[in-house]
C-alpha cells in the first residue's frame, strides 16, 4: 500500500513539474516576454532592466532553474492590467466560483448516480430510455446554450430570476442548473454503463444464484464494484471545482476564476493566465491523488498487488 | 465483421422466435433515429460543399435599413427568412458560412488528433521501454487537464489565428487515439500475421502501414466519429468566448455570442445556431453510437 501510494505521489509530482515546463515552454516560445509584457515601444533602457530583473539574459537552462524556484517560492508575477500579484486576483475569486460549482456538483451527484443505477436496474424500460434520452441531450447542448435558453425562458419571458450578476442567492440559481444539469447527465450515463458492466459478471449470477435477495446483491456486490470507475469521473468533477465553470460564469457574468481567465486571455495578462493554470493543475493533481487513494480503501486488490502491475 | 454482429443477434434470446418481416429487420439494422441524423448529416455536408452558391447574401452585406428584422414566421420579410441581426446581416446566409467554418475546423481538429494520436500509440507499441514510458506520461498529462484550460493557456500565449485555432483543436483528444492504438498495436504484434511480414522482411512502416493499420482502422474510426462532436462543441464554446474564430469571420459559436447581446430583443440570432449545434452534434452521437454498436462491440 505504502509502494503503491508513494508512486501515485511520485507521478503527481510529475505531472507539476510537467505543467511548469509546459508553461515555461509556451512562454519563451510565444515570443519575447519583455516585448509582451512592457509594450513594444517601451524606451530600450526599460526593456533592458525588466530582462535584468527577469534574468532573461542568462542562458535558457539557468532561466528554467530560476523559473522553477521563484515558482516554488510562490511568485507567480503581477498582473499587467493593475500591477497587483496575480496570485492574489486568482485566490480572491475562488470563493465565487466554488459557490456555484459546490453546489453544482452536489446537484450532479444527486440527481446523476440515482439515475444512471436505477437505469442499469431497469434496463431498456421506459425508464431507462428517458435517462439515457436525458444524458445524450445533456451531452450535446452545449452549456452557453442551456444558460442563455434558460435566460430566455425565465429571465426575459416569464421575469422571475435575474439573468446575470452576483447579489444574492437567488443570482446563482440558473448557474448552477445550468452546470448541474450537464454534469448530471454525463454522471447518470457513465454510472449506468457501469453498472451494466458489473452486472454482467459471473460473481453478480453466482450471487443470485445462490438464492440472495436481488436487492441485497446489488447492494452488497454490484454498488461497490462499480464504484470503482465512477470515483473517477467525480475525481475529475472535484478536480475540476476550480475551473469548471468557464463558459458559465461567462454566460451569467459571474465574478469567478473561470470569467477572470476569459478577460485575462483576451487581455493577453500572461502572469494571471500562468497563475490559473497552475492552480487548476495543482487542484487536478490533489483531486486525482485522493482518488488514488479512495480505490485503496475501495478496491482491497490494489492494497496488496504489486506496484509494477498497478500501472 | 458480420459474423460477430450474426453471433450476437443469435446468441441473443429475444431474437429466436419466427422470422419477421423485412420492415422489422430494414428498422432494426437502420433505425429511424439514425436515418434521421444521417439526413441531418448529409443536409450539413451539402451546405457546406456548396454554400456560396445557396447563400443569398454574403456573410459581412450589411443592409442598415433592415436591422433586426424578425424571422418570416415572426412578422419579418421574406427577404431574410430568419431575420437580420444588429447590422442588418442576414442570419441564414451567416448560419450556413458558419456551418462551413464549423465543420471545416471539427474536420481537421479531429484528423489532426487522430493522426498524431495514432502515430504515437504505434510508436509506443513498436519502441515499448522509455518511448513508451514518455508517451504514457505524456498521455496520463494530457487526461487530466481539462482541455479548455489548456486551450485558453495557449490562445493567451501565442495570440489568435485560423490556423493556430486549427491546429489547437488538432490537440484536443490524441490521448484517446494513442491509448487505443498503442493497445491495439501491440495485441496485433502478438499475432500471427504481423510476425508473418516481419519474418519476410517487412520494415516496420510497412507492418505499421500496411497490415496494423487496416486492422485497427473501424476502431479508430468509431472513435473519431465519437470525438468529433465534442470537437464541435470545445471550437463553438471558444468562439462563443470570443477566444475562437474571429470576426469578421463567422461560426456557429461566434454567432452564439454575439447574439448574446441581443438576448430581449432579438433572440433569433442566437436561438438559429444554438439549434444547429445542438442538431449536429446529436446527430454525429447518434450515429456514432450506432457505428459503434455495428463495428466495434468490444467499444463500450
Amino acid at each position: 500500500m505504502l509502494r503503491y501510494l508513494s508512486t501515485r505521489l511520485v507521478r503527481a509530482l510529475l505531472t507539476i513539474c510537467f505543467v511548469v515546463t509546459f508553461a515555461f515552454v509556451i512562454l519563451r516560445l510565444s515570443g519575447d516576454p519583455a516585448l509582451l509584457i512592457l509594450s513594444p515601444d517601451a524606451p530600450p533602457e526599460a526593456i533592458e532592466a525588466f530582462r535584468k530583473s527577469w534574468g532573461l539574459d542568462r542562458p535558457v537552462w539557468e532561466q528554467y532553474v530560476r523559473y522553477f524556484g521563484a515558482i516554488a517560492e510562490g511568485n507567480l508575477g503581477r498582473s499587467m492590467r493593475d500591477g497587483r500579484p496575480a496570485l492574489d486576483l486568482v485566490l480572491e475569486r475562488v470563493p465565487a466560483t466554488l459557490a456555484l460549482t459546490i453546489p453544482a456538483l452536489i446537484l450532479k451527484l444527486v440527481i446523476g448516480i440515482p439515475a444512471g443505477i436505477y437505469a442499469a436496474l431497469h434496463r431498456n424500460k421506459l425508464a431507462d430510455r428517458m435517462t439515457m434520452l436525458f444524458s445524450v441531450a445533456g451531452f450535446t447542448v452545449p452549456s452557453f446554450v442551456l444558460g442563455l435558453v434558460l435566460v430566455l425562458i425565465f429571465s426575459v419571458n416569464l421575469g422571475w430570476l435575474p439573468s446575470g450578476g452576483q447579489d444574492s442567492w437567488i443570482h446563482g440559481i440558473l448557474p448552477v442548473i445550468t452546470l448541474g444539469t450537464a454534469g448530471a447527465a454525463v454522471l447518470a450515463r457513465f454510472t449506468r454503463s457501469a453498472m451494466l458492466e458489473v452486472l454482467g459478471q459471473p460473481y453478480i449470477r453466482t450471487a443470485s444464484a445462490k438464492g440472495l435477495a436481488w436487492h441485497r446483491v446489488v447492494v452488497d456486490h454490484a454498488l461497490p464494484n462499480a464504484a470503482i470507475p465512477t470515483v473517477t469521473i467525480v475525481g475529475f468533477m472535484v478536480g475540476s471545482l476550480v475551473a469548471g465553470a468557464v463558459v458559465v460564469e461567462s454566460v451569467f457574468s459571474w465574478p469567478g476564476v473561470g470569467r477572470l481567465l476569459v478577460v485575462a486571455v483576451a487581455n493577453r495578462d500572461l502572469a494571471v493566465v500562468q497563475t490559473i493554470l497552475l492552480f487548476v493543475a495543482a487542484t487536478m493533481v490533489c483531486a486525482n491523488l485522493t482518488v488514488d487513494m479512495l480505490y485503496g480503501w475501495i478496491d482491497p486488490r490494489l492494497r496488496t498487488r504489486r506496484v509494477a502491475g498497478a500501472g | 465483421m458480420a459474423t460477430v454482429t450474426d453471433d450476437r443477434i443469435a446468441a441473443d434470446p429475444t431474437a429466436v422466435g419466427p422470422p419477421r418481416s423485412r420492415v422489422a429487420r430494414f428498422v432494426e439494422a437502420w433505425p429511424p433515429s439514425v436515418l434521421l441524423a444521417l439526413g441531418w448529416i448529409v443536409a450539413m455536408l451539402l451546405i457546406a460543399a456548396s454554400v456560396e452558391w445557396i447563400a443569398g447574401y454574403a456573410y459581412t452585406a450589411m443592409d442598415l435599413r433592415a436591422r433586426l428584422s424578425p424571422p418570416i414566421l415572426f412578422g419579418g420579410t421574406e427577404r431574410h427568412l430568419l431575420g437580420t441581426d444588429e447590422l442588418g446581416r442576414d442570419v441564414l446566409s451567416r448560419l450556413l458560412y458558419s456551418i462551413r467554418m464549423s465543420l471545416l475546423i471539427a474536420f481537421f481538429g479531429t484528423l489532426i488528433a487522430a493522426t498524431l494520436g495514432t502515430f504515437l500509440g504505434i510508436l509506443a507499441a513498436h519502441f515499448r521501454g522509455w518511448v513508451e514510458d514518455i508517451v504514457l506520461t505524456m498521455i496520463d498529462f494530457q487526461a487530466s487537464m481539462p482541455f479548455l484550460i489548456i486551450a485558453l493557456a495557449v490562445l493567451a500565449f501565442f495570440g489568435n489565428s485560423l490556423i493556430l485555432f486549427i491546429c489547437l483543436m488538432g490537440f484536443h483528444g490524441w490521448e484517446r487515439y494513442a491509448r487505443i492504438s498503442r493497445g491495439l498495436a501491440i495485441a496485433a504484434n502478438e499475432q500471427g500475421y504481423a510476425g508473418a511480414v516481419r519474418q519476410l522482411g517487412a520494415p516496420a512502416w510497412r507492418i505499421y502501414g500496411r497490415h496494423v493499420l487496416p486492422n485497427i482502422a473501424s476502431t479508430l474510426i468509431v472513435s473519431m466519429t465519437l470525438a468529433f462532436p465534442e470537437t464541435i462543441l470545445l471550437e463553438s464554446g471558444l468562439s462563443f468566448l470570443g477566444l475562437g474564430v474571429q470576426p469578421p469571420l463567422t461560426s456557429l459559436g461566434n454567432m452564439v455570442g454575439y447574439g448574446r447581446e441581443y438576448l430581449t430583443r432579438a433572440p433569433w440570432i442566437m436561438l438559429a445556431p444554438s439549434a444547429v449545434i445542438v442538431l449536429t452534434t446529436l446527430s454525429i452521437s447518434l450515429v456514432g453510437d450506432w457505428l459503434r454498436d455495428r463495428l466495434d462491440p468490444t467499444l463500450k
